[in-house]
């Protein structure tokens, strides 16, 4: 053989041999060879190779490809016998199918859904590379009310970790995202930014587009902004050494962009559009830098391999040196569990919207149990439409597994079905899941998504279809064909059972709205001690923080004003602090007191009612020295005759003027904490009005116009407190309409379930009544006869239901320190309601039923 | 019933078959069909072709000899059964018997010049 320069490519040699009939191979690699070397000769090496390829492409027909092993075998023809038979038998049994499909897929789309809800949280805050190693320094602080936890720290702790402590690998502080006023020239606008130290961009992964993070956040007049804000304000995103100018409570700063950032991904539990110097904010804008203040936020990586718990402890130790007494402790909460984990109580981790990410987990599972019985139900009680096939088939020499094959086909088909049915369903539902859910999802074929479909569809596939497989497969071949198959009392009791487990799961459900809903209208109406209804509040800022009186006075005289005064009320509380001491105060006596500043006017206003004493007025002169407590605090404090009494504030000596009755300032989930006001007009943060109720929009609009000649150039954002309020409440809100719709869907597909079950029962007694009414029942009889059966299962359901909703809903009302009551109603309401629902949907078939014409049921036999 | 028509390709391979004698292997076949007809034609369409050509019993073919430009390796060589060369028969006597009843065929009045 002569040697040979060139061969043919050796891939699509390899690639023919795999795939060719073997009897073929010899003449075809020969004929393609002599082509190669024709090509090799006639063109060039690269055109016949190209050729050669070309050819094996050709080859791949029917005639000359290897017939695949499992081709004619019988594992492939039973597969074909078990598809047809599957689409025959759907044919057949149309209404079964069709509920069946209805409820799996009904039920699969609830499972998607949460499925996308659920990883979208648990997700969130996880895209930090270093995630693994990522903590954020948290504060417990004790007082006599018990153990309070902060994610303040002071900010002198930076510089100690960084020169003290080597298992910080980085460690930065930051604040926490908030909206500022920024301009531009003399345009004005609202951003949230934050501050950040140099080593921020080591620790977090966000990312910059331009500029160099560490450079940027070390100038003090340096800013970082994202893309979408520099589209915004500058109309392009080449807008590095641009000036803006920044804007807040009396001081303002010129800062030139340093850097763009990328914008915030969605799964970042803080969103914020600039950020700028630490060292700013510490150096010039922190007037009080001490030990015992909390102002700073601090996030370090550790070094790889350092334990928790032993860095915690160091970092501890610094403060606790720093600091005399062993009030505060601080100890580091991973970052990426920060948004799943947030309640602290006593110290201790207690949950957060972790909560929310179990509960729909359990409804998504209850609502596939759900769907899987009916689909169990509906196929062992319709056996007897195909006792004839399988008898038949079994004295033919089938096999039990080949029977079971048969209906795992056929339930898998049919699972698969529903699947594709659920997918077209989330796709079309999810704009309103998403405006209901206030999240961004997305339905993208990621691998995950996919595995967990596929993982679904053999879940469901083998939970729904093994208990009809082994039962059907299991019948005895002679009995099935002499007809004399009797109905095991068992069986029958599996089934009714298996209702009574769908109707306690819907009645779960059913109590968890109802008592969601009813706790959410108690908090929506509670009366808090104040009077939020109608209140508009603004930020002080531009000429404001001089001269607001002015202003003041001229927005009381408006039309449509009741009432209006400075104030630094926020709902949820701003300040907080432990620096109050008052006659016959212990050592051991701490009390953290909510601080509150105030101008003339203010108390009444928000029409908090007093118990002794008088609101600051001007009538008592300027009373910077006088304070206000509420109850708690007077009683917390253990004072008695309160007025008059001095106490000594951090800043100085103060006279108690008065006493409000309590209020709830923060969420209900809390009781009401000692708090004080204090007359501090220059210090507050907002301007407050109440407004008449008719028509505030006008209103606004009159205030609009005279906040823009008082105070050109700013933009009027008025916020409401009722809405605040309300936002307080938006994520169980959320959650109790998103409740509201699963329970709907689970008892929906319960009823179908029960419909089909209910229309074969009758079909399969319509002799029997025929018979009965024959021999004079009448039609109420007859009904009563077909739902006394159902009405037991649902009886037997509420029974099962009820302690265990019970249980539940009081473990859930545990979360608000002022919650409902559970009444007997609830329970009997959620009784009641499934049983009407189940009668209605039994009834009308019962019912058709009940008034046939004897002659013709019974006139076949 | 096998289909025992004849395709224009069919035929023109059946054809090509004859031509080639005993040189009548799928490489040659497709090679003499691409110089003769100045159609590109890949090795595997006209093996494909051949085959169902012999299912139909039109070609009949043998394992011929080894040569070297193929590697040693042996080629099918394909001959043109009785019924091969019935079935072309009927279809060229099919054909002029349609140019014949074509009057402007037929009389040699049709000029394409």
């Amino acid at each position: 053989m002569k040697k040979r320069p060139h061969i043919p490519p050796p891939l699509a040699e390899r690639l023919l041999q795999r795939v060719l009939r073997s009897d073929l191979a010899e003449e075809v690699l020969g004929d393609l060879e002599e082509k190669f070397y024709a090509t090799v000769e006639q063109k060039s090496v690269w055109r016949a190779k190209l050729n050669y390829w070309y050819q094996v492409a050709n080859y791949l027909r029917p005639f000359a490809i290897r017939k695949s092993r499992l081709k004619n075998s019988n594992y492939t023809a039973m597969l074909q016998h078990n598809l047809t038979l599957t689409f025959r038998n759907f044919q057949k049994h149309k209404s079964q199918f069709l509920i069946n499909l209805a409820g799996l897929s009904t039920g699969l789309t609830c499972v998607l859904f949460i499925y996308l809800w659920v990883t979208d949280e648990v997700s969130t805050d996880h895209f930090h590379k270093k995630g693994d190693r990522l903590y954020q320094i948290m504060s417990n602080h004790t007082d006599a009310s018990g153990v309070s936890t902060w994610k303040g720290v002071p900010g002198l702790l930076l510089e100690e970790i960084q020169a003290t402590i080597p298992e910080a690998e980085s460690t930065t502080a930051f604040t926490d995202p908030h909206e500022y006023t920024l301009s531009v020239g003399d345009v004005y606008f609202k951003a949230n930014g934050r501050f950040a130290s140099q080593d921020f961009f080591d620790v977090f992964s966000y990312q910059l587009a331009e500029g160099n993070g560490k450079t940027a956040l070390a100038d003090k007049s340096g800013i970082l902004i994202s893309r979408s804000l520099a589209q915004r304000v500058f109309k392009t995103t080449d807008a590095i050494g641009r000036q803006i100018v920044w804007h807040s409570w009396g001081n303002t700063k010129t800062v030139q962009v340093a850097g763009i950032l990328e914008d915030i991904p969605s799964s970042s539990s803080e969103k914020f559009d600039f950020i700028m110097s630490w060292n700013y904010f510490h150096d010039d804008l922190v007037s009080y830098k001490q030990w015992n203040n909390y102002y700073g936020r601090i996030a370090l990586v550790l070094a790889s391999g350092t334990e928790q718990d032993e860095v915690a402890a160091k970092i501890d130790a610094i403060l606790k040196e720093k600091l005399e007494g062993d009030r505060v402790s601080l100890f580091l909460a991973k970052y990426d569990d920060k948004y799943l984990y947030s309640e602290y109580e006593n110290g201790v981790q207690a949950g957060g919207r972790i909560e929310y990410v179990h509960l729909f987990s359990m409804v998504a599972l209850f609502v596939l149990l759900i769907a899987c019985i009916n689909f169990i139900n509906l196929s062992t009680a319709k056996a007897s439409h195909r006792l004839k096939e399988i008898g038949v088939k079994k004295s033919l020499g089938a096999s039990r597994q080949s029977l079971m094959g048969q209906y795992f086909t056929e339930s898998f088909f049919l699972i698969f079905l529903s699947m594709m049915v659920a997918f077209s369903l989330v796709w079309l539902f999810l704009p309103q899941f998403n405006s209901i859910s206030q999240k961004d999802l997305m339905l993208k074929p990621d691998g995950q998504l996919i595995v967990a479909a596929i993982g679904l569809v053999v879940m469901v596939g083998l939970l729904a279809g093994s208990y009809p497989a082994l039962y059907l497969s299991g019948l005895k071949s002679v009995e099935v064909l002499k007809g004399k198959l009797s109905r095991k009392a068992g069986e029958v009791w599996s089934r009714k059972a298996l209702v009574v487990v769908q109707f306690s799961l819907s009645i779960i459900l059913i109590v968890a709205v109802v008592v969601v809903y009813q706790q959410m209208e108690f908090v929506k109406d509670k009366n808090l001690g104040f009077n939020r209804e109608n209140i508009i509040y603004f930020e002080r800022e531009g000429k404001f923080i001089e001269n607001s009186e002015a202003f003041v006075n001229e927005l009381k005289t408006l039309p449509g004003v009741t009432g209006a005064a400075v104030s630094g009320f926020m709902l949820g509380g701003a300040n907080s602090t432990g620096g109050v001491d008052w006659p016959g105060k212990t050592p051991e006596d701490q009390l953290q007191f909510w601080e509150t500043n105030v101008g003339f006017g203010t108390i009444e206003m928000l029409g908090i009612e007093m118990v002794e004493g008088h609101a600051f007025s001007e009538k008592f002169g300027a009373d910077s020295t006088g304070v206000i407590f509420n109850e708690t605090a007077i009683a917390a404090m253990g004072i008695k005759n309160p007025i008059s009494q001095t106490i000594t504030h951090y800043t100085g000596d103060k006279k108690i003027i008065g006493v409000v009755k309590d209020f709830n300032m923060l969420s209900l989930h809390k009781t009401v904490e000692p708090m004080m006001f204090l007359l501090e007009p220059a210090k507050t943060h907002f301007v407050m009005a109440r407004l008449k109720s008719g028509n505030e929009e006008e209103t606004i609009k009159g205030i609009q116009t005279l906040y823009e000649s008082f105070n050109p150039g700013y933009q009027f954002i008025p916020l409401f407190l009722d809405q605040d309020y309300q936002a307080l409440y938006a994520s169980e809100e959320r959650v109790a309409i998103l409740s509201r719709y699963f329970a709907g869907i689970a008892i929906l597909i319960s009823c179908l379930g029960l419909f089909g079950l209910s229309s074969f029962m009758t079909e399969k007694r319509i002799k029997e009544i025929g018979v009965r009414k024959v021999l004079g029942s009448s039609v109420i009889r007859v009904v009563y006869l077909l739902t006394a059966d159902f009405t037991k299962m649902v009886l037997a359901a509420t029974v099962i239901a009820l302690p265990v909703s019970y249980i539940m809903a009081r473990k859930w009302l545990e979360n608000f320190a002022y919650g409902i009551d559970l009444t007997w109603w609830h329970f009997v309401f959620a009784g009641l309601a499934a049983l009407l629902v189940a009668w209605l949907t039994v009834g009308l078939q019962t019912f058709r039923a009940a008034r046939i014409n004897p002659a013709k049921c019974l006139r076949s036999e | 019933m096998k289909e025992t028509k004849l395709g224009e390709f069919e035929e023109v391979l059946l054809l090509l078959v004859g031509i080639l004698g005993e040189e009548a292997y799928s490489f040659k076949v497709a090679e003499e069909f691409e110089s003769q007809t100045k159609r590109e034609v890949s090795i595997g369409a006209v093996h494909s072709t051949l085959n169902r050509l012999e299912e139909k019993g039109f070609l009949e073919s043998e394992m011929g000899q080894a040569t070297a430009e193929r590697g040693g390796r042996r080629k099918r060589i394909y001959t043109i059964t009785a019924s091969g060369q019935r079935a072309l028969e009927t279809s060229r006597d099919f054909r002029v018997s349609l140019w014949s009843q074509f009057p402007a065929f037929a009389t040699g009045k049709l000029n394409f010049d």
